[in-house]
């Protein structure tokens, strides 16, 4: 499945709760059934060869754009076909992080200006939406993800102010981390696959972190002027 | 405007200018080119700003690392009295707050050595024995987490614990943010950045904790700091959340107008524009709120 994932009009099409079609199935029924507008079109669209995300802290502040596209994207699936069992409390939070997903990625964008790089094609056809493991594991696998880049960013970037900006958003994504992770397998909110000897949570050197994002993307990026720890 | 000018003007009060700048090699190199004559005045300012203003001194890092030490004790010995008291922590919660313990201590340990290794002395609270080996960092006469009566039951009611548990983490984050932009340059701030995050780990299990059911029928936090709402009862707690009602960010920002098209007002929703980001608080604000819970 690939979202076309555009500022301020999220494609998500509804889905019945009640049925058990798998996420695949759907869309092959969705794309022959609607016959419409942008899910098709973005089915037909061939993603650009590569995408270049930039240099410096513009390559710093695309690559973490582009999770929060990710997560953007996937929360607002997650929020608009909550899987089976889901309870209030967690279908609650899911809208939050859907919001909060938003405000991270237009912030990014905003604060990217002319630099932002294009729009990306989304891939989430790794998670199956219907099912509350599937949905929870790639939940904390991406906000991991996320804890990584941004803390890793943080030894790079060379510009005070965006260093602040990314700071403030940092120890949020790993509130959402250890909340998934909790809902899939609790007090896993912080073991060791997140948290070493030192107490110190992932820092991820970016090519790693693109690296690991990509499963959720179609698109291809350059990421060859990335900086490097 | 002359450039070269300005430099040697600086160099006769700061002969480091040069080396100062340096690292902004980049910055110099596109300065001469790309930046129009208009714009120069607002550039060198950001330059210079850069150099100077953000940039922090190994003693001062030592000082924000051993206020970040003092923050890490009280908090590991939280846990470990609360970890080692009877009847206070139920069986499915322990490996939790055990976890947590050990990353504080984790914590500690870490700090103290960096503070070592850039020439300071690492903070140890008062009555702190360094040849006491059990237990291993824990002061007598130093923490009074009843907040000189306040709450009592801390370490006798689960639900009170609990709540104290999630501001001192809630706080812990705030710390470190307050202090971020005193670490810029440093070699530490991806540390710092890292601890952070776990702290944030640790706030959101406890939040989690509190907002399932049958722990607290009243309040049902979420994992993240919505406005800035606290704890019950709101008139102990509310210092300790106040600036999270923030809306505005670095840049001058305001996220409650960013677009979102599952909102009704077709903006990022004001709850989620402060749940979005932990905000930071200063040094002092920080002291005063943990004053309370010191002998």
């Amino acid at each position: 499945m690939k979202i076309l994932n555009t500022t301020g009009s999220e494609q998500v099409v509804e889905m019945d709760n009640g049925q058990g079609t798998s996420r695949r199935r759907f869309f092959q029924l969705a794309g022959g059934i609607t016959g419409a507008g942008l899910l098709l079109a973005a089915c037909r669209r061939t993603p650009p060869s590569t995408t270049y995300v930039g240099t410096g802290d513009t390559g710093l502040l695309n690559m973490l754009y582009i999770i929060e596209q990710v997560q953007a994207g996937f929360y607002t699936q997650a929020a608009s076909t909550p899987y089976y069992g889901i309870t209030d409390s967690e279908s609650l939070c899911f809208i939050d992080c859907r919001d909060q997903a938003i405000a991270h990625r237009e912030y990014m964008k905003t604060l990217l200006g002319k630099s932002a790089a294009k729009p990306i094609v989304l891939d989430l056809s790794l998670t199956t939406f219907a099912d509350r493991t599937s949905t929870l594991t790639n939940a904390y696998i991406i906000a991991d993800i996320a804890v990584g880049a941004y803390n890793g960013s943080a030894r790079l970037l060379t510009d005070g102010q965006k260093l602040q900006a990314i700071s403030k958003i940092a120890t949020v994504q790993a509130r959402r981390a250890a909340y998934m992770r909790d809902c899939l397998n609790y007090n896993s909110f912080a073991d060791n696959t997140a948290v070493d000897s030192k107490g110190l949570d992932l820092a991820t050197e970016p090519a790693q972190a693109m690296a690991l994002i990509e499963q959720y993307i179609q698109t291809k990026f350059d990421i060859s002027k990335l900086p490097s720890f | 405007m002359n450039f070269k000018n300005i430099l040697t003007e600086i160099e006769k009060t700061d002969p480091e200018v040069y080396e100062r700048l340096s690292g902004r090699r980049q910055v110099l190199k596109s300065f001469s080119s790309k930046v129009a004559v208009a714009a120069l005045p607002i550039a060198l300012g950001s330059l210079f700003k850069k150099a100077y203003g953000k940039t922090a001194a190994a003693g001062d890092v030592v000082s924000i690392l051993n206020f970040a030490l003092q923050l890490e004790y009280f908090e590991y010995n939280f846990y470990h009295t609360a970890n080692n008291t009877g009847g206070l922590i139920p069986t499915n919660d322990k490996p939790g707050f055990r976890n947590i313990e050990t990353h504080e201590l984790a914590h500690i340990n870490f700090l103290s050595d960096v503070v070592t290794t850039l020439g300071g002395t690492p903070y140890t609270p008062p009555n702190y024995v360094s040849t006491a080996i059990i237990p291993q960092y824990i002061p007598s006469g130093t923490y009074d987490f009843t907040g000189h009566g306040a709450h009592p039951n801390v370490f006798n009611d689960y639900p009170t614990f609990l709540t104290l548990a999630q501001v001192f983490e809630d706080t812990g984050v705030h710390a470190y943010q307050g202090q971020m932009p005193n670490l810029i340059g440093s070699t530490v701030i991806g540390q710092a950045f890292q601890i952070a995050t776990t702290e944030g780990r640790h706030a959101a299990h406890v939040r989690r904790i509190r907002r399932e059911a049958p722990i607290s029928a009243i309040e049902k936090p979420a994992p993240w700091i919505t406005n800035n709402i606290p704890p019950l009862p709101t008139a102990a707690f509310q210092p300790y959340y106040t600036g999270e009602e923030n809306t505005t960010q670095i840049g001058g920002v305001d996220i409650s107008s960013l677009p979102d098209s599952y909102s009704t007002s077709g903006t990022v929703p004001v709850l989620s524009a402060t749940a979005a980001f932990d905000e930071g608080k200063d040094m002092a604000t920080i002291v005063s709120l943990i004053q309370p819970f010191l002998v």
